[in-house]
C-alpha cells in the first residue's frame, strides 16, 4: 500500500514513516502545506495521514482540494484538537477517520489498514491471514473451515493484531484500543494477559498456528515468522 | 444588625433624650410663667388690703372668695419678712357637694401659692397671708404637658415610619447590587446586571462591582486559556514520545531490565497523557463547549459501561450487584459516558480484590457504592482538583470532572460513607 504522511512535527513524522515502511509498503511524507498540495496533485495514495495544523496552511484545505479534484484517496485526520466540531468538520468534508493526538502507532496502523480495506472492498470483504479467514461484514472468524466463537473484544484484538502483524504492540496500546480511556485504573495488565491467553487457546484448538508471541513483557507480536 | 435598625436605635435614643430635656424645660417655663401670673394676682390683692387699711385704719373683713383666702394674725412688730411661698389651699366643699357625702370630710387640700406680708392697722402689727389655689394652673400645665407629649410621640412615630419607608427604598439599589454579587459566578457567562439608581454612592459602588466582576472574569478566562494552551502544547511532545516508544520497542532484543524501564516509561507517558486530556476536558466542560444534547437512555448506557468494565471486574474478583430502572436524560452523550466511566472506574480503582460494587439506577438518582478503605473520604474536599487518596494512580481530576459534568447537566453529585460502602449519588433534578 502507498501512504502519504502530512505532518509538520519531525519526530512524529519520522516515527510514522518508519512504522509504515515495510515490505510491500511505500510511505511518503510532506512537512508543510505546499509540499502536501504538490504531492497530492501528482500522485495517488491509498491513504493520506493528514495533520490539521500545518505551516503555510490548513490541513482542511488539503482535504478540500482532494475532494474538489475527485481524488479517491482515503484520508485519516490526526489532530491535537479533540473537539467534536473539528471531528465533524473533517468527516463532513470527506475524511474517512479522525484520530486524536497522541496515539499509538499501532492504533494508527489499524485505522489506516481499515480505511484501505474499505476502499479496496472487492465484494467479498474477506481478510485472510494464512489459515485465518475473517469475514469483516459478518464479523466471523474461521480457521480453515472451522468457525471460531470469539467475544467482541477478542475479535477486535485479532483484527488489531493482524493489522499490526510483525510489530510489537504494547500492552498500553492494546488496553487503549479495547477499553478506551476507561482503562486508567489498571496499572497491571493481567486482564490483557488473560484475553491473549483465551484467544490463543481458541485459535490453537481450531488447529491454527501460534502466531502470538510475548515481547519481553512489554507487549505482544503477531507474526508468522 | 441592619443599618436601618442601628440608625433607628440611635435616632430613637437621641430623640427621646432631647424630647425629655425639652419637656422638662418646657414644664419649668410654663409653671414659672403661671406662678408669676399668680404672684401678680397676689400682689394686687395685697395692694387692695393696704389701700383698705390706709383708708379705714382697720383690717378688712376676712372673707373667702372662690379661690382666695386671706388670714390676718397679730404678731410681734417687724417680725414678718415679705415673701411668696408654695403652700396648700384648703377648699371647703359645699354642703350639698357629692364629695362631702362620699368622703365624710368637709374639704380637701389643693396646691396653693401664698404671699406672706404685713400690715399695721390700728397700731397693731398683723401678719397677712394671702393664699390662692393653684389647682387650675396645675390643670393647665398638665393639659399643655399632655398635649405636648402627645405631639412629640406622634412626631416620633411619623418619623420612625417615614424613616423606615424612605430608608428601605433608599437602600434598594444596595440590596440589588448585593443580590447580583451573591449570584455572581466566575465560571458563568452571565454578566452582572447594572443597577439603576440616581444616588451617587450607589452608582459608584455599582461601577466598582461591575469593574471588579469584569476583571475577575477576564483574569479567570486568561487563566483558563493558559491552561488550555499549555495542555494543547503538551500534546505534540507527548505524541512524539509515544510514537518514539512504539518505534523503540520494534527494535529487537531487550533484556528484562530494559523492558521494565520501557514499561515504566509507557505507563508514565500514558498517565501524563490522561492528565493532560483531563485538563483539556475540564476546561471544555467549564466553557460549556458540549452543546449537542440528545436523549440518552441511561439504562442502556450504564449497561454498556458495565460491559466495558466486565474484564476488569473479573480480574479484580469484584462482586457486582445492580438494579437498573428505565431513565432518560437529555444531555451530551460523550459527557454522560465520561461521568459513568469515571464513577465506575473510581469504584473499581479504590476497591480491594474480592470487594463489592453496588449500582442502582432509578428515576431520581444513580447510586454507586463500593467497598474499599475502612475510613470515610475527606467529604467535599475529594471534589477539588488534584485531591488524591494516598496510593491512587488516578489523575486526581476524575471527581472534579464528574462534578463539573453534573453541574453542567444540572444534576448534583454527593458522597457519603455507609460502612462498608463509599457511596456516590447522582441526583437527577
Amino acid at each position: 500500500m502507498k501512504i502519504l504522511v502530512i505532518e509538520d512535527e519531525e519526530g512524529l513524522r519520522e516515527s510514522i514513516e518508519e512504522y509504515f515502511s515495510e515490505a510491500g509498503n511505500v510511505c511518503e511524507t510532506a512537512s508543510g502545506y505546499s509540499a502536501a498540495i504538490t504531492k497530492i496533485n501528482l500522485y495517488r495514495y491509498d491513504c493520506i495521514v493528514l495533520d490539521i495544523t500545518l505551516p503555510g496552511g490548513n490541513g482542511m484545505d488539503v482535504l478540500k482540494s482532494l475532494k474538489e479534484n475527485n481524488h479517491p484517496d482515503g484520508v485519516l485526520i490526526i489532530s491535537a484538537k479533540n473537539s467534536l466540531d473539528d471531528r465533524l468538520d473533517g468527516l463532513n468534508l470527506g475524511a474517512d477517520d479522525y484520530l486524536v493526538k497522541p496515539f499509538h502507532l499501532s492504533e494508527l496502523k489499524a485505522r489506516v489498514t481499515a480505511i484501505i480495506r474499505r476502499k479496496t472492498f472487492n465484494g467479498s470483504n474477506l481478510l485472510i491471514f494464512n489459515e485465518i479467514t475473517i469475514d469483516l461484514l459478518a464479523k466471523e472468524v474461521k480457521v480453515g473451515k472451522m468457525a471460531l466463537k470469539l467475544t467482541r473484544k477478542e475479535y477486535a484484538l485479532l483484527l488489531y493484531f493482524i493489522a499490526n502483524k510483525g510489530k510489537v504492540v504494547s500492552k498500553n496500546a492494546i488496553a487503549e484500543h479495547l477499553w478506551g480511556d476507561g482503562i486508567d485504573m489498571a496499572n497491571n495488565f493481567d486482564f490483557i494477559y488473560s484475553h491473549i491467553k483465551n484467544i490463543r487457546k481458541k485459535l490453537m484448538e481450531a488447529g491454527c498456528n501460534d502466531y502470538i508471541q510475548a515481547a519481553y513483557g512489554m507487549g505482544y507480536k503477531f507474526t508468522d515468522q | 444588625m441592619k443599618l436601618l435598625t442601628k440608625y433607628n436605635r440611635v435616632n430613637l435614643a437621641t430623640a427621646i433624650i432631647v424630647l425629655l430635656v425639652t419637656g422638662i424645660i418646657y414644664y419649668q417655663a410654663i409653671s414659672w410663667i403661671l406662678t408669676n401670673q399668680k404672684d401678680k394676682d397676689l400682689k394686687v390683692e395685697e395692694q387692695e388690703v393696704f389701700e383698705y387699711v390706709n383708708l379705714n385704719h382697720h383690717l378688712p373683713q376676712t372673707f373667702e372668695s372662690n379661690d382666695q383666702q386671706i388670714t390676718f394674725t397679730e404678731v410681734q412688730a417687724n417680725s414678718i419678712h415679705r415673701q411668696f411661698i408654695d403652700t396648700t389651699y384648703f377648699r371647703k366643699w359645699n354642703n350639698d357637694s357629692r364629695h362631702k357625702h362620699r368622703h365624710k370630710r368637709i374639704g380637701e387640700y389643693e396646691p396653693g401659692r401664698g404671699l406672706v406680708t404685713a400690715v399695721t392697722a390700728g397700731g397693731k402689727y398683723y401678719k397677712v397671708l394671702i393664699i390662692e389655689s393653684k389647682v387650675e394652673t396645675e390643670d393647665l400645665i398638665q393639659i399643655i404637658f399632655v398635649i405636648t407629649i402627645g405631639v412629640i410621640l406622634l412626631l416620633l412615630i411619623v418619623l420612625l415610619i417615614t424613616n423606615r419607608l424612605i430608608l428601605s427604598r433608599l437602600w434598594q439599589p444596595f440590596y440589588s447590587i448585593m443580590k447580583e454579587l451573591r449570584l455572581f459566578n466566575i465560571t458563568d457567562s452571565k454578566e452582572i446586571q447594572k443597577v439603576d439608581t440616581s444616588i451617587d454612592e450607589f452608582k459608584e459602588l455599582d461601577r466598582a462591582v461591575l469593574a471588579m466582576a469584569a476583571k475577575a472574569k477576564h483574569d479567570y478566562k486568561d487563566l483558563k486559556t493558559f491552561t488550555e494552551n499549555a495542555a494543547h502544547e503538551l500534546l505534540t511532545p507527548i505524541a512524539v514520545i509515544n510514537s518514539k516508544l512504539d518505534t523503540l520497542i520494534q527494535t529487537e532484543n531487550f533484556n528484562e531490565r530494559q523492558s521494565k524501564i520501557l514499561n515504566d516509561l509507557y505507563s508514565a507517558v500514558s498517565r501524563l497523557n490522561r492528565l493532560n486530556q483531563s485538563l483539556l476536558l475540564l476546561v471544555k466542560i467549564e466553557n460549556r463547549l458540549h452543546k449537542d444534547e440528545e436523549k440518552i437512555d441511561m439504562k442502556a448506557l450504564t449497561e454498556e459501561q458495565l460491559v466495558q468494565f466486565e474484564e476488569i471486574f473479573q480480574d479484580k474478583g469484584l462482586k457486582l450487584s445492580y438494579s437498573l430502572d428505565d431513565k432518560e436524560i437529555f444531555a451530551n452523550r460523550n459527557l454522560a459516558e465520561i461521568l459513568l466511566s469515571n464513577l465506575l472506574g473510581n469504584a473499581i480503582r479504590h476497591n480491594y480484590s474480592g470487594g463489592e460494587i453496588t449500582l442502582s439506577l432509578t428515576g431520581e438518582q444513580l447510586v454507586i457504592g463500593n467497598t474499599g478503605d475502612d475510613k470515610p473520604l475527606a467529604g467535599e474536599k475529594i471534589f477539588t482538583r488534584f485531591h488524591k487518596s494516598s496510593g491512587s494512580e488516578g489523575s486526581g481530576l476524575g471527581l472534579t470532572i464528574s462534578r463539573q459534568i453534573c453541574e453542567n447537566f444540572n444534576f448534583s453529585l454527593s458522597y457519603r460513607f455507609q460502612q462498608p460502602f463509599h457511596i456516590f449519588t447522582v441526583k437527577f433534578k
